[in-house]
């Protein structure tokens, strides 16, 4: 009985204990559970420390939300990575987004308008922001973006130094340009500005020009905006291309007359030369003395030229010229911009939440840490005008001084222009841009490029825009088909042999075997079989990925084979690829391989060496493209050298440049030829099969065949050959198949989804990922992926056809 | 006597002779020596641009061409690369380690299942089941992403690495397994059959006699697994989202972003990503030099 006492105590604390841990319990469940929403940005390195910090404070502010961040930095995949997490319903809530992707998805209503949620909110103004940024991410009068920052292309990054030297001085953004020279003005006009600044050398070469934009479209899209012309009828619904006009020719031709003729202006062939994907370089090294972009440059500019080091100039920035006479006789200025911002996917179940951070993340403290950083423009003119935070104050440190006139980035924006928004657009201007690279290499004149240009993109835009009256797509008859597209491939696999007996050791036999092949036919049965099937049934849609797919018949392949200009040129850019790239790259794996199948000293370092660009990395090998094929390349320091030089000279003649050394990729005749000599740095792969088979060759053949007599030759004829035939079949049929699909070479050399210099490498995988990806005609993509499967089959059957020259072991008897 | 001189006379003339085929043998190492380095030193360029770029201070890069050699070589980008705690390497290291082997793994047993009788059993529609299995290796996979990504979701395996390495193991591509199919050919029939006449069944021959006599093959598919799964991007780009589950080849685009290349801090990263590559290529070469002396045959 003692011990009651203590056992009502012990009962007293289990009970304390219990109520305790229950209160806790319930309290926890009765508070509101913090909301996650998922944020999705492609920021780079130095803007993601800023984001994640802000997102920090974001969250210390808003309790009841949690962010997950996520990043993809591949400006081009981003995109691609929303659509498909889209289609599949798993989007993000909040995600970067900017003018050239939002009107894709707003007119499909993936994305969330934005007006009402400003209504709701006190103190919110959207005119707080720049006009024009808020306007272009405008559609039908709902904001779909709320922006993060601007970035006119109207800046003139200039070097000091060089406006000292001429004795010029400094530009105070009231200059103008025209088409002539006018000496009278001196530093007030723009060209005379940019012939004074253009040094040549003892040699009559330019040895610095006078000015440079980032890329050659920048440059001429900003004589073209400020001559006061445009390139369509309207930025957002385009019906009408407006190259083919004399005023488009008068443009192109005076780029031509600075970048070809004058010098004052780096042609293409010497762009091609640098290495960034921009021009930069070529400032900073003081080879040209002027240089127009947006303000994204300054981060890698201060990096480039510190303060006191012997790298450092004194530079600035000032804004880009006006056009003294536009096609309206007045003085007009304008220029291309970029920009970004935050959009709300229409599939969050967060709406409120997830304007709370849209609106965080392009408010006041977002943007202020951006622009102190001297990443951003703030897309809010207060913050922007606010000193100290993006322009210069007292308490700026030094390294961030530069640029100081920052100023100019808030007087240009009143100038920007837009280019057109809608998606289909690439699709269409990529029938003219083939032909501007030839522009600017000299190759074409002006006039016939234009006009066929515009002539080929109308037809395809008008067929673009035609309406169809189609039916929604019926997903019961689909699912059938389907079907029977299955019981098909089962009827063709198993019918032919229906009547085959099996003797009981045969049977026993097949059984095995369907044993071991077990996991390849449920894998192929749960992960590649549906998605294959829906992709056919996909060939037959007009289907955006986002709306509801519609029946289309037979409409996919006929657009092909009759209307659309690029498939025709990718199937014959691909196949001549394919027949070039695939037996000489085999000839040259055998070669090597039977070179490093040597008994010799240093041969595994060797086939080391030669494996090594199969590993590495894709960027290092665009540095290769870039380095190796530039006018004035290794490549190119060989074949005009003293002893070939009459090779140089015979491929710059067959090129159409006799005068200059050859462009490999800029050029639409070589682009071809060098993208398949690059192609063979990756011979590795095919190689490393080869010496494997050699390996396998037992060498008591070769042993009876020297004691036979048989001399080195015959003993490869008898002997080698033959019995590598297995694997030089495998690289051939796998060669086939991977040349046909050849992409990711190309996608990086021509920086996107483009067919290069007069879509001479247009390879047809890059029509089916930008109907895909950059159009949203995923039934038009689907259609293009089967007919190239089809081609592939054929190929492969032909070749399967005619393998009697494979000697196999087993069939040995 | 005589007889002696003449044996003595044969044996110089021979010597000389042996000498005469050494020198010309030297002559011809040597020759073959200089064509194996002239080719090399173009296959090392991208690796040459790789290294000489990792080494210099972006001002540097910005004021030399890409050929020249570093003045002031600097180990500073490997290490902000190595230690940045916003873009975490060793956590992408990790990743990207485990999807590697996870996949390699698969993808050794599951392909050298499957090809097996493919090249040697007799079984019901072999020969057009081979043709289904090369057709999987023609369609474009840009029109099967989004069937297959909602495939990957309702398994729930969206931002899990599953869909990176689980497929590996129902057959391991079409690639690998059409490449074992082919070596697989090259070994002798007799070799089996004799083996089943001391009553070995298939799984026996399989492990014991094909396997074996494989090596060059399976270090062959074993090294394209693994770098195939190294560097995938398309596949981690898609699958996953949180920025901790990032591989090498994903996570390190973060120094690519449009309009901020930092290619000193790439070109690190780069080489960064390439050292296991290499080390397993230099590990799965034994494999080649030793070749397999077939002790089956006659």
């Amino acid at each position: 009985m003692m011990c009651v006492p203590k056992f009502k105590k012990l009962v007293e604390t289990l009970r304390l204990a219990i109520f305790l841990v229950l209160s806790i319990v319930f309290s926890l469940a009765s508070a509101k559970e913090p909301v996650t929403l998922r944020f999705t940005v492609w920021d780079g390195d130095e803007s993601l420390k800023i984001v994640r910090n802000v997102l920090k404070e974001f969250e210390k502010q808003n309790p009841d939300i949690k962010v997950k961040l996520e990043n993809f930095a591949d400006y081009n995949m981003y995109h691609q990575k929303m659509m498909v997490m889209y289609a599949a319903n798993c989007a993000p809530d909040v995600a970067m987004m900017d003018m050239g992707h939002f009107q894709a998805l707003a007119t499909r209503k993936a994305l969330l308008p934005l007006n009402k949620f400003f209504a709701e909110t006190p103190g919110f103004n959207i005119k707080e922001y720049y006009e024009p940024i808020v306007k272009v991410h405008t559609l039908n009068n709902n904001l779909y973006v709320l922006p993060r920052d601007i970035a006119p292309e109207g800046l003139i990054y200039y070097n000091k130094k060089a406006f000292d030297e001429a004795g010029i001085p400094y530009p105070d953004g009231s200059w103008t340009w025209d088409f002539k020279e006018r000496p009278e003005l001196k530093e007030k006009d723009f060209l005379w500005v940019m012939h004074q600044l253009t040094k040549v050398g003892k040699d009559g070469k330019t040895s610095r020009y006078g000015f440079t934009a980032g890329w050659p479209g920048e440059l001429v899209d900003s004589f073209m905006y400020s001559y006061g012309i445009k390139a369509v009828d309207n930025d957002q619904h385009p019906t009408k291309i407006l190259y083919n006009s004399p005023d488009m020719f008068k443009v192109y031709n005076f780029y031509c007359d600075l970048a070809l003729k004058k010098k004052w202006i780096p042609s293409n062939q010497e762009v091609s030369s640098v290495l960034q994907s921009t021009t930069q370089q070529l400032f900073v090294q003081q080879k040209v003395a002027m240089y127009q972009n947006g303000i994204w440059e300054v981060p890698n500019m201060r990096k480039m030229l510190k303060p006191g080091s012997k790298e450092f100039f004194e530079w600035d920035i000032a804004l880009y010229p006006a056009c003294a006479k536009d096609i309206h006789g007045k003085e007009h200025r304008a220029f291309p911009t970029g920009g970004s911002g935050y959009s709300i996917f229409s599939s969050t179940k967060y709406p409120e939440e997830a304007w709370r951070l849209t609106k965080f993340m392009s408010g006041p403290v977002a943007m202020r840490a951006m622009a102190q950083a001297g990443i951003a423009q703030p897309a809010i003119r207060r913050l922007a005008l606010e000193p100290g935070v993006w322009v210069p104050g007292p308490n700026t440190p030094k390294e961030q001084m530069y640029p100081a006139n920052r100023l100019a980035t808030d007087q240009a924006v009143p100038f920007v222009e837009f280019g057109a928004t809608a998606e289909y657009m690439p699709e269409v201007f990529s029938l003219i841009d083939g032909r501007r690279d030839s522009i600017y290499n000299g190759i074409l004149p002006v006039e016939k490029a234009l006009k066929e240009g515009t002539q080929e993109a109308q037809t395809r835009l008008d067929q673009l825009l035609k309406e169809e009256d189609l039916a929604p797509f019926s997903w019961p008859a689909g699912i059938a088909v389907g079907l029977a597209v299955v019981v098909g491939i089962l009827a063709f696999i198993y019918w032919p042999e229906r009547k085959v007996k099996y003797t009981y050791r045969e049977k026993r036999e097949s059984v095995a075997a369907y044993k071991f092949i077990s996991p390849w036919l449920i894998g192929i049965c749960v992960f590649t079989v549906g998605p294959m099937v829906l992709s056919l049934l996909m060939s037959t849609m007009k289907w955006d990925m986002i709306r509801d797919a519609q029946w289309r018949g037979a409409g996919n392949f006929t657009e092909a084979f009759t209307q659309d200009p690029r498939f025709w040129v990718s199937m014959k850019v691909t196949i001549l690829f394919t027949l070039l790239s695939t037996p000489v790259g085999i000839i040259f794996a055998f070669l090597l391989s039977l070179l490093l199948n040597q008994k010799i000293r240093g041969v595994p370092l060797f086939r080391s060496m030669y494996y090594m660009p199969s590993i590495t990395s894709a960027v290092a090998l665009t540095l290769v493209a870039r380095k190796v094929f530039a006018p004035e390349g290794i490549l190119n320091a060989v074949l005009y050298s003293k002893v070939f030089h009459p090779i140089g000279e015979f491929i710059s003649k067959a090129a159409g440049t006799p005068t200059e050394q050859v462009n490999w990729f800029g050029n639409e005749h070589t682009a071809m030829p060098a993208l398949i000599l690059l192609g063979l740095l990756g011979v590795g792969g095919s190689m490393v099969i080869l010496l494997a088979g050699l390996q396998g060759i037992p060498t008591y053949y070769y042993e009876a065949a020297t004691v036979d007599g048989a001399n080195p030759f015959q003993r490869m004829k008898a002997i080698t050959v033959p019995l590598l035939t297995p694997a030089l079949f495998f690289c051939l049929i796998t060669g086939f198949i991977g040349a046909f699909q050849v992409f990711t070479q190309v996608f990086i050399i021509t920086n996107g989804p483009n067919g290069g210099p007069n879509n001479s490498m247009l390879v047809f995988m890059i029509s089916v990922f930008s109907a895909a990806f950059t159009t949203f005609r995923m039934g038009y993509a689907a259609a293009l992926a089967w007919v190239l499967f089809f081609i592939v089959l054929i190929f492969t059957l032909l070749q399967l056809r005619m393998s009697k020259w494979v000697y196999y072991e087993t069939d040995a008897k | 006597m005589r007889n002696n001189m003449s044996v003595q006379t044969e044996l110089d003339r021979y010597r000389a002779a042996t000498r005469r085929s050494e020198r010309i043998n030297l002559l011809l190492k040597v020759l073959l020596w200089i064509v194996m380095l002239t080719g090399a030193a173009v296959f090392m360029t991208p690796f040459y641009l790789m290294i000489v770029m990792s080494l210099k201070t972006p001002a540097e890069i910005a004021a030399t061409t890409a050929w020249d050699i570093p003045k002031n070589p600097t180990l500073e980008n490997f290490s902000l690369v190595l230690t940045n705690p916003n873009v975490s390497f060793f956590g992408f290291f990790k990743n990207s380690l485990f999807v590697a082997i996870m996949s390699t793994t698969g993808v050794l047993v599951s392909s050298a299942l499957v090809a097996y009788p493919f090249s040697r059993l007799k079984f019901r529609g072999r020969d057009r089941l081979f043709l289904l299995l090369l057709a999987t290796m023609m369609l474009p996979g840009v029109v099967t992403m989004i069937p297959t990504y909602v495939v990957y979701k309702y398994l729930h395996w969206v931002d899990t690495f599953y869909p990176l390495w689980v497929p590996a193991w129902f057959g391991g591509g079409a690639f690998n397994i059409f490449l074992l199919r082919q070596f697989f050919m090259g070994i002798p029939r007799e070799l089996d059959e004799a083996a089943i006449l001391d009553g070995a069944n298939h799984s026996v021959i399989f492990w014991r006699i094909i396997m074996p006599l494989s090596g060059p093959a399976l270090a062959t598919v074993g090294i394209f697994a693994f770098n195939y799964n190294w560097r995938d991007f398309m596949g981690p780009l898609l699958y996953l989202n949180s920025p901790e589950k990032q591989t090498l080849e994903l996570g390190l685009q973060t120094y690519r972003a449009l309009n901020n290349e930092q290619w000193n801090l790439m070109m690190a990263g780069a080489v960064l990503v390439m050292i296991p590559l290499v080390v397993l290529f230099v590990a799965g070469q034994r494999w080649f030099v030793k070749g397999i002396v077939m002790t089956g045959g006659k």
